[in-house]
């Protein structure tokens, strides 16, 4: 083999420029702390560190969903807290209204403290989020939902629910409308009312009511008639007698499955309906108290008001019931969020320590191919200056 | 006597000519090309003396080059491998960096858009929250944009290259056509000797051609070489050369084809697989058009499926959700050839069957035929190319102004400049729909159990889309819709009208009423929002099983590969390159030892050949001196 020495030099040349290419590589990796700089040097990685960058952001994305969702469902969670609040103070006043023992002058001053807490409902219902939302308006969350009108409150917004993306595949509603949080409460007992006749002229009053057998009670409407003071029966709604009995005061009545406690002297002539529940709206069911309080006040309180004071009770206690199981919704959402941050969380340091081990470089291999090259670009040059100098030329 | 002065002399006389091809050799150690060259020394034709013969001496025959015929053609063609792979690499590593940019780039865009939407989600009634989307948006109009005009920057720049190798491989034809004649001529005069220095000149021209395009020779008997191009056509031909000529392609006036001829009509790229030109045609049709292409579908799958999601949405001011991204429609341009004026129109009928291809649509005799305008494989397709029929294949719909003439040719792109034109088309944060456009709600008054679903939008065109609508119950398991009609229920299932779907699960109790309405003024409404948001991960390319996003690190992965492929080969072929180089070099390069060696050689020699001339001269002097002397 003849080696020329425009070969050497040409190889030479060759050999240098490789190794400084690859020096500027490992140098431009040190400075960028990159394993790779284009995705040439690793296209699958390069693909997989996208793929998981979109999945990071993902992740941090239903993470701040989460805690936008959070600040709303604390701001209905509290507002629930408030509002149950003031029903309780409404059913102490209620009952205080419904105890015999108040003077009906006194009537007066607790319907107009009844129509205050009316206010502070509706103030509460139109609750807004810290973007001026009104959290209670379903949909239309620009438009104050509620408004104090004739029969209770008018209800301007819709049955929308808003929901928010908390994980993949994972949507929680972060509100509720105002239709089911405050008008679909159901009346009575949630199953059936009882009301006393208007026209009753005894002293019947109606105690507990409860379904004692639910498969046995269809939702028919009934009419407990009293046909002599200690004598009852009780008609379906095409007057057929479906049940009779001897009325003792106290004693419970029972057909088609449900329990009616009546107390007190009703005459006869006197009726009772008995009707299954209908949704009926809190601010009704506020406005109802104040009507029926105020036609009491400075008057005497018959059985019809103490009746209808205690049906207001009963209705009170269902608006209870459900404020409290969509507030316990509200908190079993908020948990559901608490889990999907800490999901979230320890997900994305799985993700970042994914993408570090693909993109980042490895330092001390870097620095270790660092030396070897340079060691190398040394001894080529080194090998070049001497091989280089051999000349026959300098003997002759 | 006179014998030994001719001996002496001859021998001078050669070895002068080997000192001097030595000292040329030394001079031209560096010079590209140079075939290292040595003197053939023969004996010179003896004398008979009666029954002995006698030396004259020595003589050149002639100068010898060395070179291997099989070397240099190995040589010539590595470097036109590794012309056209260097080219190749330059563009493909330039494509790879341009889509896999991860800062600043499309993936990052996209991100930001998917997040913006989450955002208006999360709060639907904020402007401000509205005014990044669109901002996001604008970014993810601009990255698709910015991305294809460096791309088509690429395209302008293959061009410019095309121009000037074909420059220079014409005018490297035509120094080869002249030295043909020379060499020729040359050759004649000094009776069949080759002037080897204009050979070493041709041979490095060869060299240089081989660089920018693959070459094939063939030499004449006269010595002529003869060089042709691509699949043999010829270049150089004896003394003349044909020009290339870099053309318009008759489809794309901007991108340049390879000619033989000025007017274009015999069109080689095709042929043109090696050398610089070579790499330059390939990192066009392999690279940089292919990530056009791809980007472009990504842009119209984006597109559709954005405008699709905004479509059944309503936006702050009651109205359904207008387009939020505009895009070109498809490409369909009619060959420069073309005989008649019939256009076609490309429409997109199904985003999910699309493809990154381009189409070349034929009609001859009397029948049409589809092919992939890269591979030239049939594509199936249905229909007659009319209004009524159209072509349909791989998601397209194709409909033709007439009865194209025969043998009329169309190029389809179906996302070429889908990227370059992807822009943003809504104006006003308000027009963003971000709510649904129909709400449901249940009468309050209902004492069954039955709830109703938030409903979706089936066919955002239906006129009476927004139109209210009341289903009431009739009985238990019966409806009627406005009051009209009986339909049965069925818990659960879907209820269509007016291009909304809704379902009614539960128990209804007879008399029991929903409703279905317009969601104007339902601006916290985030249904539309949501959707939009998880879109992310929604299938829209490849029959809806790949995502936008996976089709963005698809590509990534794609042209990195490419990169990395090319990147491999170019090491490879330079390594080829060497060795090839070392093959020639090691009998064509000059040794300086090995001159110096020779120097000293001839040196000692001539040396020795004058010191017998001053032995002959002496022998003379003294044989004169004898006879003046009168010694003889």
């Amino acid at each position: 083999m003849r080696v020329t020495q425009s070969l050497v030099q040409t190889q030479f040349l060759t050999g240098l420029n490789t190794l400084e290419s690859n020096l500027a590589q490992t140098q431009a990796q040190l400075t960028t702390g990159l394993a790779f700089s284009s995705p040439a040097q690793n296209p699958a990685a390069a693909g997989s560190v996208n793929t998981y960058n979109q999945v990071l952001a993902q992740s941090t994305q239903y993470a701040a969903n989460a805690n936008s969702a959070q600040t709303n469902l604390n701001i209905e969670d509290n507002a629930l807290t408030q509002i149950q609040n003031q029903l309780q103070t409404l059913r102490s006043l209620a009952l205080q209204a419904n105890s015999g023992t108040i003077s009906p002058q006194d009537l007066g001053a607790i319907a107009s403290q009844a129509a205050q807490i009316q206010k502070s409902l509706i103030g509460l219902a139109n609750t807004q989020n810290g973007n001026g939302d009104y959290i209670f308006a379903g949909y239309a969350s620009q438009t104050a939902p509620f408004a104090q009108a004739a029969g209770g409150a008018s209800y301007a917004g819709d049955q929308g629910q808003i929901l928010a993306q908390i994980a993949a595949g994972q949507t929680i509603p972060v509100g509720d409308n105002g239709d089911t949080v405050f008008n679909q409460i159901k009346t009575g007992n949630g199953t059936f009312t009882v009301t006393a006749n208007a026209g009753n002229t005894g002293t019947g009053l109606i105690g507990a009511t409860t379904v004692a057998n639910p498969a046995a009670y269809t939702g028919g409407s009934y009419a407990i008639k009293f046909t002599a003071p200690n004598a009852y029966q009780v008609l379906d709604a095409t007057n057929a007698v479906v049940a009779s009995g001897t009325y003792a005061d106290g004693q419970a009545i029972g057909f088609a499955g449900l329990q009616i406690s009546l107390s007190g002297s009703p005459a006869a002539g006197d009726s009772f309906a008995v009707a299954p529940s209908g949704n009926q709206s809190l601010f009704t069911t506020v406005q109802n108290l104040v009507d029926t309080l105020n036609s009491a006040a400075g008057t005497r309180v018959t059985p019809q008001i103490d009746n209808a004071i205690a049906g207001s009770i009963n209705d009170i206690d269902q608006a209870l019931g459900h404020t409290s199981t969509v507030q316990t919704a509200v908190g079993g959402r908020l948990n559901a969020i608490t889990t999907q941050l800490a999901i979230a969380t320890t997900q994305q340091t799985q993700l970042k320590q994914t993408i570090s081990s693909l993109q980042s470089l490895d330092y001390p291999s870097a620095i270790t191919s660092l030396t070897n090259q340079q060691t190398s670009l040394s001894a080529a040059m080194q090998a070049y200056t001497l091989t280089a100098g051999l000349s026959l030329f300098k003997y002759i | 006597m006179s014998n030994l002065f001719q001996i002496n002399v001859s021998a001078i006389q050669a070895l002068q000519t080997a000192i001097a091809t030595t000292s040329n050799n030394i001079a031209n150690a560096n010079t590209p090309g140079y075939a290292k060259e040595s003197v053939d020394l023969t004996t010179a034709i003896p004398q008979v003396h009666g029954s002995t013969t006698l030396g004259t001496g020595v003589q050149v025959t002639k100068i010898l080059r060395s070179y291997s015929q099989t070397a240099a053609n190995q040589l010539n063609s590595s470097q036109s491998n590794l012309g056209q792979l260097t080219s190749l690499q330059t563009y493909t590593n330039q494509v790879d960096n341009i889509v896999g940019t991860t800062a600043g780039g499309m993936s990052a865009a996209l991100q930001s858009y998917y997040a913006a939407w989450s955002n208006v989600a999360n709060n639907p009634t904020s402007i401000a929250t509205r005014q990044a989307m669109l901002g996001a948006a604008q970014g993810v109009a601009s990255s698709f944009q910015s991305t294809s005009s460096q791309l088509q920057s690429l395209n302008a720049n293959i061009n410019d290259a095309i121009t000037m190798d074909v420059q220079q491989i014409n005018s490297i034809g035509a120094s080869i056509a002249k030295l043909n004649q020379q060499i020729v001529v040359g050759t004649a005069q000094a009776g069949g000797q080759p002037p080897n220095d204009l050979i070493d000149q041709r041979d490095q021209l060869l060299s240089n051609l081989s660089q920018l395009v693959g070459v094939t020779t063939n030499t004449d008997s006269n010595g002529a070489l003869n060089v042709f191009v691509g699949s043999g056509q010829p270049l150089v031909l004896q003394g003349n050369v044909t020009k290339l000529t870099a053309v318009p392609n008759p489809f794309n006036a901007s991108q340049l084809e390879i000619s033989t001829a000025t007017n274009g009509s015999n069109i080689i790229s095709g042929s043109i697989t090696a050398g610089d030109l070579g790499g330059l045609l390939a990192a066009r049709t392999q690279a940089v058009d292919p990530a056009l292409n791809q980007l472009g579908q990504i842009a119209t799958a984006l597109s559709q499926s954005a405008n699709a999601q905004q479509n059944v949405g309503m936006d702050l001011t009651g109205k359904l959700g207008a387009n939020l991204f505009s895009v070109a429609s498809p490409l369909a341009t009619a060959s420069a050839n073309n005989t008649d004026a019939t256009t076609a129109t490309v429409g997109i009928a199904n985003v999910g069957a699309l493809t990154a291809n381009d189409y070349l649509l034929t009609y001859r005799g009397g029948a049409y035929s589809l092919t992939n305008a890269s591979t030239g494989a049939a594509i199936a397709f249905t229909g007659a190319g009319t209004a009524a029929s159209p072509i349909s294949a791989d998601g397209l719909s194709i409909v033709l102004s007439g009865t194209p003439a025969n043998g009329d040719q169309f190029l389809i792109q179906p996302t070429a400049q889908a990227a370059g034109s992807f822009k943003l088309a809504l104006t006003g944060p308000s027009q963003i729909a971000a709510a649904g456009a129909i709400q449901t709600a249940a009468a309050n008054a209902n004492t069954g159990s039955a709830t109703i679903s938030a409903g979706s939008v089936i066919d955002a065109t239906n006129p009476s889309l927004l139109a209210t609508a009341n289903i009431q119950f009739t009985s238990p398991t019966t409806y009627s819709v406005n009051g009209a009609g009986s339909y049965a229920y069925t818990p659960g299932a879907n209820i269509n009208l007016n291009g909304w779907q809704v379902q009614i699960s539960g128990a209804p109790a007879a008399g029991d009423a929903f409703t279905v309405q317009s969601n104007a003024g339902g601006a916290g409404d985030n249904r539309n929002a949501l959707a939009s948001a998880n879109s992310q991960t929604r299938g829209v390319l490849a029959g809806g099983t790949i995502s936008v996003n996976a089709a963005v690190s698809a590509m990534i992965t794609g042209f990195g590969s490419q990169a990395q492929q090319v990147n491999n080969a170019q090491s490879a072929q330079t390594a080829v390159n060497a060795q090839a180089l070392q093959s020639v070099q090691s009998v064509s390069g000059v040794n300086l030892n090995e001159e110096a060696a020779n120097l000293l050689q001839w040196q000692q020699a001539f040396q020795a050949s004058a010191q017998a001339l001053t032995i002959g001269n002496n022998m003379f002097t003294s044989l004169m001196s004898a006879l003046s002397n009168g010694i003889l």
